[in-house]
């Protein structure tokens, strides 16, 4: 047999075997094809339909649109820029306009590739089939999950045109950040329409579907940079552009806008009321049902409160020597503190403001609301209020600032202590709040009783759970930002109190109302009570341990208290105009001490009360001074601050006190609380006691270093 | 498969390679192959084929999961609503308080606008109204125009009653309780004090005993109609004194008072009468009385009208 005969002969053979096996495919194809279409997805018509879960938005009280859940922003092809799509047909499928859902060449050199060059897997999904994917389909690899996909997108292609086919494409690609869909991308990325995107941003975007994490810009411009580029060397290659194109678009400055205009506002705020929505209607209501929800929020407010709290953050790790890394890297949660600020308009409840940490892109954990920390001295106004309505005090009433011992059935004595167990002896309770003085604070819970200052507590609008013991007076109870705001709030509406609130007005994709909110005041605090309290804590504004807040140039009438806990673990300011009441809380979240370079520990005075005052220049100005309405049975007296009687002009540092009807001004100096009664269970401690601070507020370190000044007549 | 032999000569090789059948085999195959790469058929094929059992396929899959969300959420809400819509209709339609505090559950409050509050309150009698809140009040808050809406809210087994501004801020809120709630429904209120101290009636105060005298000269319906609820008055402790008709007519009814004593004190209970049927009363009860005047001119007979 001739070589050639042979040839032929192998040929022969071969050929038929090819044929068989050739058949035995076709018909195990067919197997599989059957196999496949058992639970092959409907497809739905028309395609459309995939964008038809309507969008749910969260407005602000200003109508801005804050957030859009779901939903897409669609667009047709002809309001998507030209350059991206042909920046998206080269990079992900050149021959989209030739194949049918299947590009075979492709499909075969990715598979020699997979098959034959060890390691690389190559992938050569049309647009067509990665929009099945998108649509049916898990991201888990699978040849039968592969093989399904080719099949709708066979089908797809037979039902649809391929315009159609393109635009459900771009208008459901994930792009990052949250952007699904061209429109949303360009907004987000760019702050323009699809429409608008030029060469260069076209080809930066059309890269990110590739990998939205791995090339987003914001975080790996360079690397986002060289994706576009590959981009533009694609469309030279396919022949959508040429060279110099290509080069002027690879030469051209990306101007990306700022995140936030692609990320909703005031995410901690979103956050709360996305879980109060999901409470009363369900994950599904709110994720699918196209809701549209009206909610307090002030988006100017949130964005100065965004800024005062970042800006007093920084200021503080400056203060405490903590430097900060690299400008990519967020300041880290462990090694740097956390704060919290809430706004809340007094006379509704409505939540104007809400930021629950220094970022949330870092940390989404909601320190104004789920954080439940000590409240230190902060806690003192509603021992004060109880104090005031209980034993009939008056901010005139005398006690005696002292090392203190009060028994407790069955544990050791409480002995809390003054910051630097300093003690001043006599002095009025105005002037004990003012300087936050423990001692005398300790004294009155004693006679108030722990039960009542929960009691007035609860009416003013504390809803965490409270310890019924001497030291809650101190605030060894752990309370939120939040509920902070709102009790204060009842302090400025002279004891009217409201639960605050955020959610407006819920209603359906076609506008009819699901809810809405009541604004529904309840008088929980006598208003003359309330008053004198408040009047008291003007003080603490004007020449007490708040007194950095009229420093810092806020000037508008105003009241508040700062609280400092054990090793100064938590500062507090939180404070009110008639009209705003704003809590600010910073301190580690591990619960570690905060202190200076120099060893000082930080104080409600020096790191919350500076972050209120810039918040509140900023969210009152432009405000007319309105003063705190003054009940009618109020009068006014100046006092000497040390005995309670009256004070003529010769005695320079009066204060000017707030009496109710039936109070009056002593004319002689009056005699502290324990020298009336004649009996008290407190016992004068002679020597400070050795041991450590235990007592949970210590307020006003940086008032210890300071010299006492001079209390001017108010 | 049959065994190949080698052609013997060239034109042997000329014949088998000419041959029909390898001919239309190389045709047949090159031509599936060239179609295929420029007709993509076999994809149309299945395409076409796998639209045509589109309809009978599960709707599975992440778009259909979240179709099937969305319309579950629809469904949810449209349940919401239609609730919510049905209890805002029924409000609506209701003409009185008790009406409305039956409807009102503690998880779904209705609100009504002023107008229908206005016009409820309208409804009432006199002396009931102006225990809710003063008609002065009420007109206060119309002059303002700040009053838009009114909010009802179950509270207890009463009725809490918001009204409110544009804002949805309140205005005015108002306790309407079980107990008023219940007068209202029995059409009863009871006042302490006795007749000669409210206004209404001071005019016609006739004795117990003249007044069911009066009473009793009519037939039974009309009786049911002076005194819809006789089992008020029953219920009522201590002894009735005195009885009194209101000058005033509300939405065709007339207050009649009746004076309770129980040991040192006086209370009034107030109930509605159908205005026609107190009017005859009225009307014979003056007719008895200027009988009374006529027929006592020797002044044996006590006046029994009492001022």
């Amino acid at each position: 047999m001739s070589l050639f005969a042979a040839f032929v002969r192998r040929f022969n053979i071969f050929f038929y075997l090819a044929m068989t096996l050739a058949g035995l495919g076709a018909l195990l194809t067919a197997g599989l094809f059957f196999f496949a279409l058992r639970d092959l997805p409907q497809v739905p018509d028309p395609l459309g339909r995939i964008i038809e879960t309507p969008p749910t938005e969260i407005f602000a009280a200003t109508g801005e649109r804050l957030m859009l859940i779901g939903g897409r922003e669609v667009v047709p092809l002809n309001r998507i820029s030209p350059d991206f799509i042909e920046a998206v047909l080269a990079t992900e499928d050149h021959r989209f306009w030739e194949h049918h859902g299947l590009d075979k060449l492709r499909t075969l050199k990715a598979l020699w590739i997979t098959l034959f060059e060890r390691g690389k897997i190559q992938g050569a999904s049309t647009i067509t089939q990665q929009l099945a994917k998108n649509l049916f389909f898990s991201y888990r690899r699978a040849y039968m999950r592969k093989f399904r996909e080719l099949l709708v997108a066979l089908q797809i292609e037979t039902q649809y045109s391929k315009r159609e086919i393109l635009e459900a494409y771009l208008n459901q690609i994930p792009f990052g950040i949250g952007a699904y869909g061209i429109e949303q991308a360009a907004r987000s990325f760019f702050g323009k329409p699809a429409l608008e995107l030029n060469l260069a941003e076209a080809a930066l975007l059309a890269g990110l579907p590739k990998s939205p994490t791995r090339y987003n810009p914001y975080r790996y411009f360079e690397r986002a940079k060289k994706r576009q580029q590959l981009v533009l060397a694609r469309m030279l290659a396919v022949g959508y552009i040429n060279a110099g194109q290509a080069e002027a678009a690879s030469q051209a400055n990306l101007q990306l806008a700022p995140l936030a205009a692609g990320r909703p506002r005031g995410s901690y705020f979103l956050d709360l009321v996305l879980n109060d929505l999901e409470e009363r209607y369900g994950p599904e209501v709110v994720y699918h049902g196209g809701l549209k929800v009206s909610t307090t929020l002030d988006p100017q407010q949130q964005a100065w409160a965004i800024e005062s709290l970042q800006s007093g953050l920084q200021k503080l790790d400056q203060l405490m020597g903590i430097s900060s890394t690299d400008e990519f890297d967020a300041p880290n949660s462990q090694s740097h503190p956390q704060g919290a600020l809430v706004a809340i308009e007094c006379n509704s409840g409505a939540v104007k403001a809400l930021v629950g940490g220094r970022d949330y892109s870092e940390t989404e954990f909601n320190r104004a609301v789920e954080n439940n920390r000590l409240p230190g001295s902060g806690f003192k106004p509603f021992l004060y209020y109880a104090a005031f309505e209980k034993l009939k005090l008056s901010p005139t009433s005398v006690f005696v600032d002292k090392p203190i011992s009060i028994p407790v059935a069955g544990a050791a004595d409480w002995r809390p202590q003054n910051f630097g167990r300093e003690y001043e002896g006599p002095m009025i309770l105005k002037r004990a709040l003012m300087k936050s003085v423990n001692a005398i604070a300790a004294q009155l819970v004693e006679r108030v009783g722990p039960d009542v200052v929960i009691d007035v507590a609860r009416r003013s609008g504390i809803t965490s759970s409270l310890a019924p013991v001497y030291s809650l007076a101190l605030g060894t109870s752990g309370v939120s930002p939040l509920e902070m705001a709102s009790a204060f709030a009842t302090f400025a509406t002279g004891g009217v109190q409201h639960a605050p609130f955020w959610i407006q007005r819920v209603e359906d994709p076609l506008g009819r109302v699901l809810e809405e909110h009541i604004v529904r005041g309840q008088r929980s605090l006598d208003a003359s009570i309330d008053y004198q309290v408040v009047d008291m804590m003007r003080g603490v504004l004007t020449t007490g341990t708040g007194r950095v807040v009229r420093r810092a140039g806020f000037d508008l009438p105003a009241a508040g208290k700062t609280g400092t806990t054990d090793n100064f673990r938590d500062a507090w300011f939180t404070g009110f105009t008639p009209t705003l009441s704003v809590c600010v809380w910073v301190g580690y979240d591990r619960g570690v001490s905060m202190r200076d370079v120099n060893g000082v520990g930080i104080t409600g005075g020096r790191g919350a009360a500076p972050i209120w005052a810039d918040f509140m220049i900023n969210a009152t100005s432009g405000e007319p001074a309105r003063e705190f309405t003054v009940p009618s049975d109020i009068h006014f007296a100046s006092v000497d601050p040390i005995n309670g009687a009256i004070a003529g002009q010769w005695v320079q540092n009066r204060v000017k006190v707030a009496l109710r009807s039936g109070q009056e001004a002593s004319t002689v100096p009056v005699q502290s609380a324990d020298q009336m009664t004649g009996k008290t269970s407190t016992q004068q401690v002679d020597e400070p006691s050795t041991q450590t601070l235990d007592q949970p507020a210590i307020e006003a370190a940086e008032d210890s270093a300071i010299k006492e000044e001079e209390l001017p007549p108010e | 498969m049959t065994d190949w032999a080698e052609p013997s000569d060239f034109k042997e090789w000329g014949k088998r390679m000419f041959a029909l059948r390898p001919l239309l085999i190389f045709i047949l195959i090159s031509a599936i192959f060239i179609l295929e790469l420029r007709f993509d058929w076999m994809e149309r094929f299945l395409g076409s084929y796998l639209v045509t059992t589109n309809l009978e396929r599960p709707e599975s899959g992440s778009i259909w999961e979240k179709s099937h969300q969305t319309r579950t959420a629809q469904q949810t809400l449209e349940k919401i609503l239609t609730d919510r819509q049905a209890l805002q209709r029924e409000a609506r339609s209701a003409a009185t308080f008790t009406q409305i505090a039956a409807k009102v559950s503690s998880e779904n409050g209705v609100m009504l606008s002023a107008d229908h509050f206005r016009q409820l309150y309208m409804s009432l009698a006199p002396t009931i109204a102006r225990d809710i809140i003063s008609p002065l009040d009420l007109l206060e808050l119309v002059s303002t125009g700040r009053w838009h809406r009114t909010y009802f809210e179950k509270s207890g087994s009463g009725l809490t009653v918001y009204l409110l501004d544009a804002d949805n801020r309140v205005l005015r809120q108002l306790e309407l309780k079980s107990s008023l709630l219940s007068q209202l429904e029995s059409g009863e209120v009871t006042l302490t004090g006795d007749l000669g101290e409210l206004p209404n009636f001071k005019n016609r105060i006739y004795t117990a005993d003249q007044f069911f005298q009066s009473l009793k000269s009519f037939h039974e319906e009309a009786r049911r109609s002076m005194v819809p609820h006789p089992d008020l008055l029953l219920a009522a402790p201590g002894q009735i004194v005195r009885v009194g008709i209101s000058d005033e007519t509300q939405s065709g009814f007339i207050e009649l008072g009746f004076e309770f004593i129980d040991g040192n004190q006086r209370r009034v209970l107030i109930v509605q009468g159908q205005e026609w049927a107190v009017w005859r009363l009225r009307a014979h009860l003056e007719g008895l009385e200027r009988e009374n005047a006529a027929g006592s001119t020797d002044n044996s007979k006590e006046d029994w009208t009492l001022q």
